[in-house]
């Protein structure tokens, strides 16, 4: 399109105002992004002026082959996917679900709706807090709910493998109304004539959904899809609020946090090892590639056979 | 027509089956908040005697003692600079990097627009960004740590995607008339996308304030610490006191709730801008 606002050198103007944010972007966004490649052949430190040296493959290497550490690492990569699993499996199963439910013309569905987005706004340290209360293991709801049929647990502080499914569940009760929400806006796009003419033809509820709802919400499923599998494979935060740096608990995100920065939050220690970590999250990344694309591939060959 | 002719006493088995579901995962939402309150009005001898009873004083002291003792104030107040600045100059910059793309007015604007979507792909830039921060000596230092939060690609998308909506002719009327580029965008261009904007400043912000990640790299010095890193502290400290820590908990909880039901709309157009559209 032509440019109005004047020739010669203020032409130049737009690209001017423009330079700040795109030069923030480079810095910050860009330029770090793909400097981890770079970053993940050193051994650098977190140690400001330590001198970094190039060692290649040795950090992939070590992380993958190379002693006790490496069968740990392993362990954290097929944490990851089982988690991601079996988050995308239930929040997407959940969302679509609730959002068939609160779409339905009756009364309060504003308000059930409102309830289960809430965690999303309150972020993950009150999510986490929240829930370490609700699981409080001396008589807390949880316990008190356990001990009526005669068990009892310590949740968050027990078995890794409990604590693990614990904050599998939160992270499903957490994000659950994002889903959900994308999926009513979906739900909207579909004609109400499509529902009617279904009707009209004799179709029960299942054939409606099976035939009209499902193939209609193509689009918001392969968001809804591709998002759940992306944020959980990255997913870590409710880990450090809930668990901590656990053995039999970490996954790949915490991990790479934990070697880049030490493993206790907060307390600076000497084992930063920054290159070993950015190593890790381009193995990371890689994994989140491969699975994004090969879904990506899928559920495009899907819709091109469903909406043609 | 139906369900008026089948005879108003028939009881409506989807529509009791539907509440049945929503009121259950309800308990599920409403519960770990209800517990919240409930602890945050105990003493710590009932909380310990029996946590999950109702209380039977209205023991408001935990909340004075967790507004001094967990540093609420100063740490508030980082928590609303750090967001109030970082959202400024990103929604600043931002505008001026999207209107240009949106009109085409600058060489390669479909490359640029791609530019930032790529960043939605790539690996993390934690490691580097760590350097970057530390190299420049803005390592525990306010400045370093706004900086982190000026950027949002997803940002741009949406607004690019809205000026679009903004009828063209407006630009050449207002040329015409002798209006310059940045006033054309500062005071025309602006107010006309207001709601795109607010979707992506209510978006970036609530990131910012609820970031835990970021402050607990890069702030060591207590001074600096925002309200989730100071809260984070406080269950150390006080982590067995859960009628205090629970009253720590509400007392950010509840204006987080409050902003929520005020700005809901914007938040869920922010969610689903584009993603219907696939």
């Amino acid at each position: 399109m032509s440019y109005h606002f004047g020739r010669g050198k203020s032409k130049w103007i737009p690209y001017l105002m423009l330079l700040p944010g795109l030069l923030f972007y480079f810095l910050i966004a860009l330029g770090p992004s793909m400097a981890t490649a770079v970053y993940s052949f050193t051994d650098a430190t977190g140690i400001k002026g330590a001198p970094i040296r190039w060692i290649g493959l040795d950090n992939y290497r070590e992380f993958l082959f190379m002693g006790r550490a490496s069968v740990d690492n392993l362990a954290a990569l097929q944490r990851t996917l089982i988690f991601c699993a079996a988050v995308t499996l239930i929040q997407f199963t959940m969302g679509l679900i609730v959002a068939l439910l609160v779409n339905q013309k009756l009364r309060g569905t504003n308000i059930f709706r409102t309830l289960y987005f809430m965690p999303v706004i309150l972020g993950v340290v009150i999510q986490g807090l929240m829930w370490s209360l609700f699981l409080y293991p001396l008589g807390g709801p949880a316990a008190k709910l356990l001990s009526l049929l005669g068990m009892r647990s310590e949740f968050l502080g027990g078995q890794p493998a409990e604590a693990f499914a614990w904050v599998i569940f939160i992270q499903i009760w957490a994000n659950m109304g994002t889903t959900m929400m994308i999926f009513i806006a979906g739900l909207q796009t579909i004609p109400s004539e499509m529902y009617e003419a279904a009707r009209i033809d004799g179709a029960n509820s299942w054939q409606v959904f099976r035939n009209v709802t499902w193939p209609l919400l193509t689009p918001s499923v392969n968001t809804n899809l591709l998002l759940n599998i992306i944020g959980s494979l990255q997913a870590w935060q409710l880990f450090l609020v809930l668990v901590g740096y656990r053995n039999g608990t970490q996954v790949l995100g915490y991990l790479i946090y934990a070697t880049g920065f030490g493993q206790t939050s907060g307390s600076v220690s000497s084992s930063f090892r920054q290159g070993y970590a950015a190593a890790a999250s381009i193995i990371l990344f890689l994994l989140v590639l491969v699975i994004g694309m090969s879904v990506q591939y899928i559920l495009q060959r899907r819709e091109a056979r469903i909406l043609g | 027509m139906t369900s008026q002719t089948k005879g108003f006493r028939k009881i409506n088995w989807s529509k009791v089956g539907s509440y049945a579901i929503l009121i259950l995962l309800a308990v599920l939402y409403v519960g770990p908040l209800f517990m919240l309150v409930n602890t945050s009005l105990k003493t710590m001898p009932s909380f310990m005697k029996d946590a999950t009873s109702l209380t039977t004083s209205l023991n408001f002291e935990n909340f004075s003692e967790a507004w001094t003792k967990a540093n609420f104030p100063k740490y508030l107040l980082n928590s609303v600079l750090y967001t109030v600045a970082a959202t400024t100059i990103y929604i600043i910059t931002a505008v001026f990097v999207a209107f240009p793309i949106a009109r085409k007015y600058i060489k390669f604007s479909g490359a640029v627009l791609t530019l930032f979507v790529i960043a939605l792909f790539l690996p993390p830039a934690l490691i580097p960004q760590f350097q970057l921060i530390l190299n420049l000596g803005l390592y525990n230092n306010p400045i370093g740590y706004i900086m982190l939060f000026i950027v949002n690609p997803i940002g741009i998308v949406i607004l690019v995607n809205y000026i679009k909506t903004v009828p063209k002719e407006l630009d050449e009327a207002a040329a015409l008339d002798g209006c310059g580029y940045f006033r054309f965008v500062w005071s025309i261009v602006l107010p006309l996308i207001r709601p795109a904007i607010a979707t992506v400043v209510v978006m970036h912000s609530i990131g910012i304030w609820n970031e835990i990640i970021a402050p607990t790299i890069y702030l060591t010095n207590k001074d600096y610490y925002p309200i989730t890193r100071g809260l984070i502290v406080f269950q150390g400290v006080y982590g067995s006191n859960w009628p205090t820590l629970a009253a720590a908990v509400l007392l950010l909880t509840l204006p987080m709730l409050v902003l929520f039901l005020v700005l809901q709309r914007y938040i869920v157009s922010g969610l689903t801008a584009g993603a219907v559209k696939g």
